[in-house]
């Protein structure tokens, strides 16, 4: 399957720490992305939303570096910097000239290793934390997605809200987050991607440099158990929300994580066929047709232990019903009949040049690099193109048999207060 | 970091004989390639029972064409693997492609074919003006947006940047398939369109491409379209929209320059000095500072008419009142107080590092530059832009903010308890 070489190289540093860089010539920029495995999914329950405050917090500084001096350093520098934190992985980011990776390196390692996490910052920032949830509260597709991602993961940590909610963050302090951190931020959970206009002798020497003197893990409470939740039906909630001007419904299905990249990869493709462009499946009966939905579109989201994939539609309420049923009887007619050689075709295509136009910039191979290397290992994504290229009609159909279901799914529906 | 790719004479500028723009960019590092086809009409151009038109034509492109259907459209774009879409602005619209670089010539040929020859199939209108109108009720969902349209629409007021592109209910409504013939007819030609490839392609081979599918298409006798647009006149005003929502969104509105205005570039200056990043003044006072807020920022659009400075902030209701003393107070400063050489030096920095950031794949690098040349500022442009954001001082700066930083229109919506009071205090 691993007929293409491995454009990039992966070294273990000897404190365990994993550096990936690929060097690209021409261009004056380099990206820094630095992925840690401490996401949502590391935080035990009654700490829900630590992980993604405290991506927040490291930015606050160190001992040696006061709030703010970081963020100043790299944007009067002409370079960006931010950060995002998910269930699987929390990670950090600088896009610079290349010329001045050495210089700003060495703070993002500072405030990743060494976070000061001081209390004052800490007040303050949990209320900008506390306005970002506010926010998202106003957003009916942000409640939609957490409604419908509690009832099909139910217990496990995918069903939280990454911002976890404003009752536990009061109650959380700094001396626990500084515990999250060092526990969490240690070498061999840590993965730096470096791409761009730098060869590789001096960029391992700049991340050995300043990616050494970790503190000692403390001892941490346990993140929450995450057993893989199973569906044993369809399940569904109707939810009404005020100033909404139109229903949606999704439906959800559970598939397997990281452990069954082909069957995730699948599962991409029979997204597409289903509803990626006008003269997919669903787009075409349902919008263009039939004039039933507003908008329809599919998505798998791969995760680390258990991925997701959604069907969505924007509709009016009167025809939510209906539209549930069609899907239903569109996915039995999928795990059904053959699927067609130029269908096959286009969706192969379809991600296949999805994936070449989402490699163009350093930044995105370098994000691309640090998702795999974070959930699964980054030379992985180069499986992707050839796994895609190798289904089969008949193999696609009867993963469509065995994972979309309309008998085991979950469906989350918005209407109008 | 990038200026050099813009650079003669790897920029290949062509015009042909139908007076219809070419610019060619060769960048071989990626299997891609990106055109973009700009029309020199924007909304601008529609009249006021019209608002909409363009967004609604441009979208109707690719719904059917004198020998192709919609469906056959959307089949030989999705059999490749491509991408063709369009969009409709203030001052200009486009068609936008992306192919790997073997699918070129016909997806490009397909975009020829829907740009010159539209059939605007009644049905498709029914279809679209549905999803349109639907697109437009939807709006009213997103706090920001609302708070935005309203601010928008006292700034502007007969203006046409006084509305979003996509119309009204009212105006999209009435929309007949002969106004879309008839805008067709008037702007689209080739002496009003400017095509930019940039990608693994030979400049030769983009050019003979353009010539074989839009180099036989002739431009009426007639004179080209000249856009007059009615007067603004400033009258501060505070609206405010009441919704149980849980947060507040403030918002304040200068009136400014327009990028032929030589205060353009200090007001972009500005823009990055106050409200871009995670070390600008608004993020570091308000957020950093006073936990007032997540989002807080500006933003100032380049526009070739009238332009709006806007500084922004979502907030608990209760803080409304303080967003926006901090807002207006951190704007307004900047009449009396000259910044420092260091914050002036900083914020070119950050502003043209980023500027360099933005031209990183062939599909920013198509828009950037044919987006120039559209405005009629040329692809000189881009490092004239450099040029004089280099030379602004702080006294520059200063005079910029003396000139438009007076009182603002205000857009407050929230819950009545926290806005109510707010704009009763602004009377």
């Amino acid at each position: 399957m691993n007929s293409v070489d491995f454009p990039a190289s992966v070294i273990r540093l000897e404190n365990g720490l994993t550096l990936i860089h690929q060097e690209i010539a021409a261009t004056p920029v380099v990206v820094a992305d630095v992925w840690v495995r401490a996401g949502a999914i590391a935080e035990p329950a009654e700490w829900a939303g630590m992980a993604h405050f405290l991506e927040h917090m490291i930015f606050k500084g160190t001992d040696q570096l006061p709030p703010g001096v970081f963020d100043y350093a790299i944007e009067t520098q002409g370079g960006m910097t931010n950060a995002a934190t998910s269930h699987d992985y929390a990670h950090f980011y600088i896009a610079i000239a290349a010329d001045m990776l050495p210089q700003t390196l060495p703070y993002l390692a500072d405030l990743l290793l060494h976070a000061a996490i001081p209390a004052d910052e800490f007040g303050r920032e949990r209320q900008v934390v506390l306005e970002e949830i506010r926010q998202a509260q106003d957003d009916p597709d942000w409640l939609g997605y957490q409604a419908m991602s509690e009832l099909i993961y139910q217990d496990h940590p995918y069903g939280r809200p990454v911002l976890g909610t404003a009752e536990i963050l009061q109650q959380r302090s700094p001396e626990e987050m500084r515990c999250f951190h060092q526990a969490h931020y240690q070498p061999d959970q840590m993965t730096v991607v470096i791409t761009g206009g730098i060869p590789l002798e001096p960029t391992v020497e700049l991340v050995k440099h300043a990616f050494r003197g970790f503190a000692p893990p403390p001892p941490c409470p346990p993140a929450a158990s995450s057993r893989v939740p199973s569906l044993p039906g369809v399940r569904r909630e109707v939810l009404h929300l005020p100033r909404l001007e139109q229903s949606r419904l999704t439906m959800a299905w559970l598939a397997p994580g990281i452990g069954q990249l082909e069957t995730a990869y699948g599962l991409d493709l029979l997204a597409a066929i289903l509803a990626e462009g006008r003269s997919s499946r669903l787009v075409r009966e349902l919008r263009e047709d039939r004039q039933l939905v507003q908008d329809v579109g599919a998505g798998f989201s791969l995760q680390r232990e258990c991925s997701l994939f959604t069907i969505q539609a924007w509709l009016e309420g009167d025809d939510v019903d209906r539209v549930e049923a069609i899907v239903c009887d569109r996915l039995s007619e999928l795990a059904a009949k053959p699927i067609s050689e130029a269908e096959l075709t286009r969706a192969q295509r379809l991600l296949c040049n999805d994936y070449a136009f989402s490699t163009e910039a350093p930044g995105q191979l370098a994000g691309l690099y640090g998702y795999y290397g974070t959930i699964a290992a980054a030379d992985r994504c180069l499986s992707y193109v050839p796994i895609l290229q190798s289904y089969t009609g008949d193999r696609l159909r009867s993963l469509a048999d065995q994972y979309l279901t309309p008998l085991r799914y979950v469906s989350t529906i918005l209407h109008p207060a | 970091m990038t200026a050099s790719l813009l650079q003669a004479p790897r920029l290949h500028r062509t015009v042909l004989a139908n007076g219809l723009t070419v610019l060619v960019l060769e960048n071989p590092v990626a299997d891609i390639v990106s055109a973009r086809l700009f029309i020199r009409a924007g909304s601008t151009f529609e009249a006021p029972h019209q608002a909409g038109l363009v967004s609604f034509l441009m979208g109707l492109l690719t719904k059917g064409s004198d020998t192709l259907s919609s469906m056959a459209i959307a089949e030989t774009v999705e059999s490749v693997g491509a991408s063709l879409g369009t969009d409709a602005a203030a001052d200009y619209s486009v068609i936008s492609l992306k192919t790997v670089s073997a699918d070129f010539a016909e997806i490009f040929a397909l975009a020829a074919t829907v740009l010159r020859q539209p059939s605007f199939p009644p049905d498709e209108i029914d279809l679209e003006r549905r999803l349109t109108l639907q697109q437009i009720r939807s709006m009213q969902e997103q706090p920001f947006t609302v708070a935005f349209n309203q601010l928008r629409r006292d700034m502007y007021g007969e203006h046409p940047y006084a509305l979003p592109g996509i119309g009204t209910e009212a105006t999209v409504s009435a929309i007949t398939q002969q106004d879309l013939v008839d805008f067709h007819r008037q702007h689209m030609r080739p002496d009003n369109v400017v095509v930019t490839i940039v990608g693994r392609i030979a400049p030769e081979a983009a050019l003979a491409q353009v010539e074989k599918t839009l180099g036989d298409w002739m431009a009426p006798a007639t004179p080209l379209p000249a856009l007059t647009l009615p007067p603004v006149t400033s009258a501060p005003t505070c609206s405010v929209v009441t919704q149980d929502t849980n947060q507040a969104i403030v918002m304040v509105g200068y009136p400014a320059a327009s990028v032929k205005h030589p205060a353009y570039p200090a007001l972009k200056l500005i823009n990055t000095y106050l409200g871009n990043g995670l070390s600008s003044r608004l993020f570091v006072e308000l957020r950093e500072k006073r936990g007032l807020a997540y989002d807080v920022s500006a933003f100032y659009p380049t526009r070739l008419g009238l332009s709006q400075f806007v500084a922004y902030i979502g907030t608990a209701p209760e803080n409304a009142a303080t967003a926006l003393e901090g807002l207006r107070f951190e704007v307004e400063r900047l009449q009396t107080t000259v910044l420092s050489d260091e914050e002036l030096q900083s914020a070119k920095n950050k502003l043209l590092g980023q500027y360099a950031l933005g031209k990183q794949t062939n599909a920013q690098i198509a828009q950037l530059l044919g987006w120039y040349e559209i405005l009629g500022l040329g692809v000189e442009y881009d490092q004239q832009f450099q040029d004089m954001v280099a030379a602004v001082t702080v006294l520059d700066a200063e005079a910029v903010a003396q000139e438009f930083f007076h009182t603002p229109y205000i857009s407050l919506l929230g819950p009545e308890a926290a806005v109510a009071p707010l704009a009763a205090a602004q009377a």
